[in-house]
């Protein structure tokens, strides 16, 4: 008490706003040079090894060459595909469809993962098949929906569902779980209804959990989506990046084959880094919550 | 001029109390596995009033917090308040990260579907009381601990008084329930906030129910201290400390009956 009671009303004010000064947490910037030499630089450095690496190997002639190409003549092969367009036309395939099956994806899992996560007894129903389901490849599909919707887009697009939407359902499952139970207490204290509750506090909330399972959601629909095309091929499916490596195989085209593996996988990477790293950043930032390099 | 001294001294208050707990139990759990939480509690406390419920852990004070707060159901007895809503205010701050602090002081305007604008004008009041002028924009990871305590304090407040305003009566100022929320702040920092919850309740008037196991807080603070046991949790004796001339001595006082109560559950 002796301390205060000399202490005016002036210097505890004083005192406050110091603590508020010397507590508040310093955000150091990173300047966008170290970022760009930490971020972009070490990447673009092993890519160009990893391409050394291979000329090497494939000028020292180890392996015969219809197994090992040069990177020139896969590169080549790239290059004269996107020279007579068709490159874009399949790539748009694939796409196009991995999008629609991703967005489809969404529609069903996000009502099934918000039932899991909050009726107990839905839970405990499937939500350990839900999680088993993840661990099943979605490869495994791809003979019975060749078998019940026979060589459709239909099967195309149940091959994509299965292998996203567990992924994507439990990543919200998580995110809610994640939830400090707090939270929805204080809404509850402030007056607010179920319905006000689960879209100002929880969904908001369980954001971070549910973008992790999106993207997972997204890297699934697309391997799924690849599993599918490569191996029910047929003229009424179009021509998309499984059917390009599928034909690559069958001619024994070796630089094809290795072409297809390239896009496949920079378009999986160009989806993650153009729009999945960057909405991840966005609300992990927003939360004050690493979000590393 | 310590802020205890420095207040006017109570008013005479008149007219229903803002909060009136009657022989209120709780009970958790059946059979032999019941636990008595509380047991037959009488609580009233007037508007404007400031009331600290001190106790050792496990004695109920927050189980009687969450019934007078509504988040929780008292197994007999009535808890009735003037207030349409208490606002809680917990010991951590709870607010949601991804709001900033404005907006975190919005959010019970918003839930009560008051305008953008209006919403915006009050939690610009709010946290000028609390003194966090200028600092609507930051998000509650940009802030420290006790800072972000006084925009929690400035939500409840808004929670508690809506969209405030001149002439309004005691009555209208709304109910705070406090449980322990310094509890988790450092000694300099709890020792400004309990000044600043001080002066920010002269200035609004609103009726204070505040949680604390910290004797030293409770007479610091509260016009009235009482005392609960633990389990089951009773009302054992109250103090007002307006009428005590010297605070150590009634400190020691305190002190003394909690030490009591806290041995009567070793022997």
């Amino acid at each position: 008490m002796a301390a205060d009671s000399t202490a005016t009303v002036d210097d505890a004010v004083d005192v406050g706003r110091g603590l508020d000064a010397l507590d508040t947490p310093t955000e150091q910037r990173v300047p966008l040079w170290k970022r760009f030499l930490t971020g972009v630089v070490p990447p673009i450095v092993a890519v160009v090894l990893f391409v050394v690496v291979w000329q090497i190997l494939w000028a020292s002639a180890i392996w015969p060459e219809f197994k090992l190409p040069s990177p020139e003549a896969v590169f080549g092969t790239i290059g004269q595909d996107f020279a007579e367009g068709r490159a874009l036309d399949i790539i748009w395939t694939s796409i196009s469809r991995a999008i629609l099956g991703f967005l489809l994806a969404v529609v069903v899992a996000t009502p099934l993962g918000l039932l899991v996560a909050t009726v107990p007894i839905v839970r405990s129903a499937i939500g350990p098949i839900l999680t088993g389901l993840q661990s099943l490849p979605s490869v495994a599909w791809v003979p019975a929906a060749v078998l019940w919707f026979g060589l459709t887009d239909a099967t195309i697009y149940f091959v994509v569902l299965m292998g996203a939407v567990p992924s994507i359902a439990n990543g919200l499952v998580s995110g809610i779980d994640q939830v400090p139970p707090l939270l929805p207490r204080v809404g509850f204290a402030m007056g607010a209804s179920r319905s006000q509750s689960a879209r100002l506090i929880m969904l908001p909330a369980a954001l971070p959990g549910f973008l992790g399972g999106l993207k997972q959601g997204w890297a699934f629909s697309w391997r799924s989506l690849m599993a599918a095309e490569i191996i029910a091929t047929s003229p009424s499916l179009g021509f998309g990046l499984g059917a390009y490596l599928n034909e690559g195989q069958s001619l024994s085209d070796m630089p094809s084959v290795m072409a297809a593996i390239l896009l496949i996988l920079i378009v999986g990477i160009g989806v993650e880094l153009l729009f999945f790293r960057p909405a991840e950043v966005r609300v992990l930032r927003a939360r004050g919550l690493g979000t590393g390099p | 001029m310590t802020a205890t001294l420095e207040r006017s001294g109570p008013e005479p208050r008149t007219g229903p109390p803002a909060l009136d707990v009657r022989g209120v139990s709780k009970v958790f759990g059946t059979g032999r596995d019941a636990v008595v939480a509380l047991d037959g509690v009488d609580l009233a406390v007037a508007p404007g009033e400031f009331v600290c419920l001190l106790g050792a852990s496990g004695c109920g004070k927050s189980t009687l917090l969450n019934l007078v707060a509504g988040l929780d159901r008292p197994t007999s007895g009535t808890v009735e308040t003037t207030a349409a809503r208490p606002a809680v205010m917990f010991q951590e701050a709870a607010l949601l990260p991804w709001l900033d602090a404005g907006r975190n002081v919005e959010l019970p305007l918003r839930l009560a579907g008051i305008g953008r604008a209006q919403r915006r004008e009050r939690a610009k009041e709010l946290l000028a009381l609390v003194r966090l002028e200028g600092q609507a924009e930051k998000r509650p990871h940009e802030l420290s601990g006790g800072m972000r305590q006084r925009v929690a304090l400035a939500r409840a407040l808004a929670a508690a008084t809506g969209l405030g305003g001149e002439g309004k009566s005691r009555e209208e100022a709304g109910v705070l329930l406090m449980d322990e929320p310094f509890g988790a702040l450092d000694a300099i920092t709890r020792d400004v906030l309990q000044a600043e919850l001080l002066r920010v309740w002269e200035a609004t008037g609103t009726t204070v129910l505040f949680v604390t196991h910290d004797v030293r807080e409770s007479v610091r603070l509260a016009e009235r201290v009482v005392l609960l046991s633990s389990r089951p949790g009773r009302v054992v004796r109250e103090w007002a400390t307006a009428g005590a001339d010297d605070a150590e001595e009634l400190h020691g006082d305190i002190t003394g009956e909690l030490r009591e109560v806290i041995s009567a559950h070793g022997r």
